[in-house]
């Protein structure tokens, strides 16, 4: 069943000279699948990001979300939906500064209104799986690039949404810590069958994902899915990689898939 | 691209940053050159309006330097932190220090003579009207606008030396921190919170201990009281903000059922934040408030110290005399006289009052004729009495008298004319000046007055009588040219005491109102625009705070909005981040005024049985008004902003 379905999606940025920034892009979901969207800069992965995300609305194309049609939504409950629905990753983790670990994490929870013994208990529960019972009290400031993803997770975790969206998550951090929180993504996929989508630049990141879709320009490239072996699957994902970074006309002739 | 050049585009292209603080500048300058125009006015020669002048206008020139020595520093030590990732990477391209000095000298001096020139045009084309409301004040004949070049000086020369002070004392700032340190940027929010349950719990207890003072002293009034106030007050205001504060946020933050609820978690955390950089903004903010609020307050309380006036002296001018006053006629002359050359219309009523020694009270009692107040009482719109033949009424001799007063008839006999009399009570009005007649006085029908024959004992008939003249004028508070020689040798004579060597006693209400009256609008004057100064700056100051923030908060708002929450919600988090940098300083001023007009009661009351409880409360509720208006004001941009 697909959590997730795009169908024709276009999203034109209008201004004085009019930006093509999604074109007639579609694709699907299944709920549990580790999706990594990849492509080169000014491909639109950010955008694309925003429109699931449901703070952009595309120009034109439909969408479902977890059985529903977000674009059908009044502002108002497209926050609920969102707040009930989706979590967030950041690039930059985007934690509050003025709140410790503990409370960036039960944030969605108080957002809403949930009972304080449960906002204990499922704080603790996430902070045992993430490994950050320790650092509970810390403030943003005080902790590692990795903490402060994997409290970020946490944050996105913890209202248990159909889906989780990651930006990049890994763009900010060092080998070890990038390691860490790919490896807790990909358990916690697993594990508690979350759907994650993540936008990533980085082969190594992709390589942990069921699979990797490509976009350029705003358009559908190419994509493939994981095998046995995580390092054929980089190495494959590389391969569509140099493709990408290629000119537009030699593409054309060598298309895979 | 020149030196000069960068450094004023620099100033022109920041102007959104400038705007705030330039305009707070600008109108301290302008108020400041205001207040010179009126110190250096060649046409205030009374030497006792000018004394006043000069004092209350230096007063405030030395506040107004103070306070904007310590906004500007205040301002422009934030405005360099907050551009000192910009000065790290200046200094990165190979900029030296003494050029980043000179760059910071520059800009400051730029900002310095733009709202210097711009203060001191603005203050020069409104001088003409604050000319003509210092006038009305002082009830002058005529202030019209001059041309000194002192005012001009003064005001340059005050405020071209102050900003070379901030602009050297402002590179200091810089001079301290190594590139790296600028690069980074400077936030307080990376800090960890710094209070002491100590102090935290001192500061309000020292607080309290005010307030306690306060409700002490409404019992027990002691003037030195209000020193130790003060000083309670105002240590305990800024640990309130420093330590207390951030300590009962912390207490409440502890208990999670409290703290975990919806947008309370962003709001305390953030408020927290928010409070601790702002600590001493807010402690500056509270004390000018307080300053500002009770000025205001009490020298609105003088409206209703007018009407009480009016009704302790309701005689424009009295003039009494002896029987063995030498200048009696002279004196009477030059009253009408200079009364008409005032152009002023009157009516004067001569009393001829007759000494009798009354038998119960033993002692002297002076005798007024019923026909004689009457023409008063018409001349005053009073009602008029009408006495029975052995009748009298007690004339009390002032507001408190007339209270102690026992009311029940009484009989008495006029020893020396052997009249029976019977008081009926007391006249319900001051007519004469407590200090005019030193016994008692009875009004008595004009019968039994003609019946008083005979001199007291041991005094000759001419003796054992005194006259009064109470002239009723109707614009009585333009009588403050009339008698001004009398009024001189009843100063110098009394002073400060009770006894009157003269044989004669004058009195001009309009004349001592005026002057009370004009120290009063000096008061409500310079402290108005002092307030109005002061509370621009700080508002001005909250909304550069607010600015520069501004990028990080619209960061915050945008993962707080993809987290789901909705529009409304988000304003809900706005006000509740908003609210308590206005209003906490704004509320605690409430409390400190409110205190303070309670201790201000005690002492009016003791002063002259005035109540200000109706006139504070409109000075509290203005000031709330304004507060909010501006509140909304600020929010609305914000906003904008995040949006």
């Amino acid at each position: 069943m697909s959590i997730l379905m795009l169908e024709e999606i276009t999203k034109v940025y209008e201004g004085k000279v009019a930006h093509l920034a999604i074109n007639q892009l579609s694709f699907e979901v299944e709920k549990g699948e580790f999706l990594a969207v990849m492509g080169p800069s000014g491909s639109g992965k950010t955008t694309l990001l925003n429109l699931i995300s449901t703070i952009d609305r595309p120009t034109s194309g439909d969408m479902m979300i977890n059985g529903l049609d977000p674009l059908l939504l009044k502002s108002n409950d497209l926050s609920l939906f969102r707040r009930r629905q989706l979590g967030f990753v950041f690039q930059d983790f985007n934690l509050l500064p003025a709140l410790t670990v503990e409370e960036n994490m039960v944030l969605p929870l108080t957002l809403d209104e949930q009972p304080v013994s449960v906002m204990k208990q499922k704080v603790n529960r996430i902070a045992e799986q993430l490994d950050l019972t320790s650092i509970l009290e810390k403030r943003p400031f005080e902790i590692s690039g990795g903490q402060a993803q994997r409290t970020a997770i946490g944050r996105a975790l913890i209202h248990e949404p159909s889906i989780i969206l990651a930006d990049e998550p890994t763009g900010n951090l060092d080998s070890k810590a990038a390691r860490d929180v790919l490896e807790l993504l990909s358990n916690v996929n697993k594990k508690s069958n979350t759907t994650i989508i993540m936008v990533t630049h980085d082969p190594i990141a992709a390589s942990y994902c069921d699979r990797v879709l490509f976009i350029k320009d705003g358009e559908y490239f190419n994509e493939i899915y994981k095998d046995d072996r995580r390092q054929t699957f980089f190495q494959r994902i590389l391969n569509v990689l140099s493709l990408l970074g290629g000119n537009v006309n030699d593409l054309s002739t060598i298309r895979l898939s | 691209m020149t030196f000069q050049q960068f450094a004023y585009h620099n100033v022109v292209r920041n102007a959104r940053v400038y705007a705030a603080f330039l305009l707070a500048s600008i109108f301290s300058v302008l108020v400041f050159f205001v207040y010179s125009m009126l110190m250096f006015h060649p046409n205030i020669e009374d030497q006792f309006i000018q004394n006043i002048a000069f004092g209350g206008m230096f007063i405030a020139q030395v506040i107004l330097i103070i306070f904007t020595l310590f906004f500007l520093f205040y301002s422009m030590s934030a405005f360099l932190q907050a551009r000192s990732q910009e000065f790290g990477v200046l200094l990165n391209l190979g900029m030296d220090k003494r050029q980043l000095n000179r760059m910071i000298f520059l800009e400051t001096m730029i900002l310095g003579v733009i709202s210097t020139a711009v203060g001191i045009f603005f203050g020069f084309s409104f001088s003409k009207f604050f000319l003509m409301v210092i006038r009305e004040m002082f009830l002058l004949d005529s202030l019209p606008l001059y041309l000194s070049w002192k005012p001009f000086t003064l005001t340059i020369l005050v405020f071209l030396s102050l900003y070379i002070i901030i602009s050297f004392g402002s590179s200091i700032f810089i001079r301290k921190k190594n590139i790296i340190q600028l690069l980074k940027g400077y936030s307080k929010q990376n800090e960890h919170e710094t209070y002491s349950k100590g102090r935290a719990i001192l500061g309000l207890l020292l607080l309290l201990a005010a307030y306690s003072l306060v409700i002490f002293s409404l019992f027990n009034l002691k003037f030195y009281m209000s020193f130790i106030i003060i000083i309670l007050a105002f240590v305990g205001t800024y640990l309130f903000y420093t330590d207390s504060i951030l300590y009962l946020l912390g207490v409440i933050r502890k208990h999670k059922n409290l703290y975990w609820h919806s947008f309370r978690l962003i709001a305390f955390a953030e408020g927290s934040i928010k409070i601790r950089e702002n600590a001493k903004m807010f402690f500056i903010v509270t004390v000018v408030s307080t300053i500002a609020f009770l000025s205001v307050g009490v020298v609105t309380s003088f409206t209703s110290f007018t009407a009480q006036y009016r009704e302790m002296n309701p005689v424009s001018i009295f003039y009494s005399s002896n029987w063995d006053n030498p200048f009696e006629e002279e004196h009477v002359m030059k009253l009408s006289q200079e009364l008409q050359k005032e152009g002023l219309s009157y009516e004067l009523v001569k009393f001829t009052v007759k000494k009798q020694t009354s038998s119960n009270l033993r002692n002297q009692v002076n005798l007024i004729k019923e026909s004689e107040v009457n023409s008063l009482a018409v001349a005053l719109k009073i009602p008029l009495i009408d006495l029975k033949n052995g009748e009298a009424i007690i004339i009390p001799n002032s507001l408190e008298d007339y209270k102690g007063i026992r009311t029940e008839d009484e009989q008495t006999v006029l020893e020396e004319s052997s009249i029976p009399i019977q008081i009926k009570g007391v006249y319900d009005r001051v007519i004469f000046p407590s200090l005019a007649i030193k016994d008692r006085s009875l009004i008595i029908s004009d019968e039994d007055y003609e019946l008083i024959t005979e001199p007291l004992y041991g005094y000759g008939l001419r003796e054992s009588s005194l006259t009064f003249y109470a002239y009723h004028v109707s614009e009585w508070l333009r009588t403050k040219d009339v008698g001004t020689d009398l009024d001189r040798i009843m100063t110098q004579s009394m002073g400060t005491s009770n006894v009157n060597p003269n044989s004669f006693y004058f009195s001009n209400p309009g004349l001592n109102y005026s002057i009370i009256q004009a120290t009063f609008s000096l008061l409500l004057f310079t402290g108005l625009l002092v307030a109005a100064v002061l509370l621009l700056a700080a508002g001005s100051f909250v909304y550069f705070k607010l600015y520069t923030d501004l990028e990080r908060d619209k960061k915050q708002y945008d993962v707080l909005r993809r987290m789901g929450v909705t529009d409304k919600e988000l304003v809900k988090i706005v006000n509740r981040q908003l609210i308590p940098q206005f209003f906490l300083p704004w509320g605690l001023a409430m409390v400190h005024s409110t205190f303070s007009f309670m201790f201000l009661q005690a002492f009016w009351v003791d002063l002259a049985a005035v109540s200000i409880a109706m006139e504070m409360l409109l000075v509290l509720i203005a000031f709330t008004i304004i507060q909010v208006s501006y509140f909304f004001l600020i929010r609305w941009r914000y906003i904008t902003h995040i949006y």
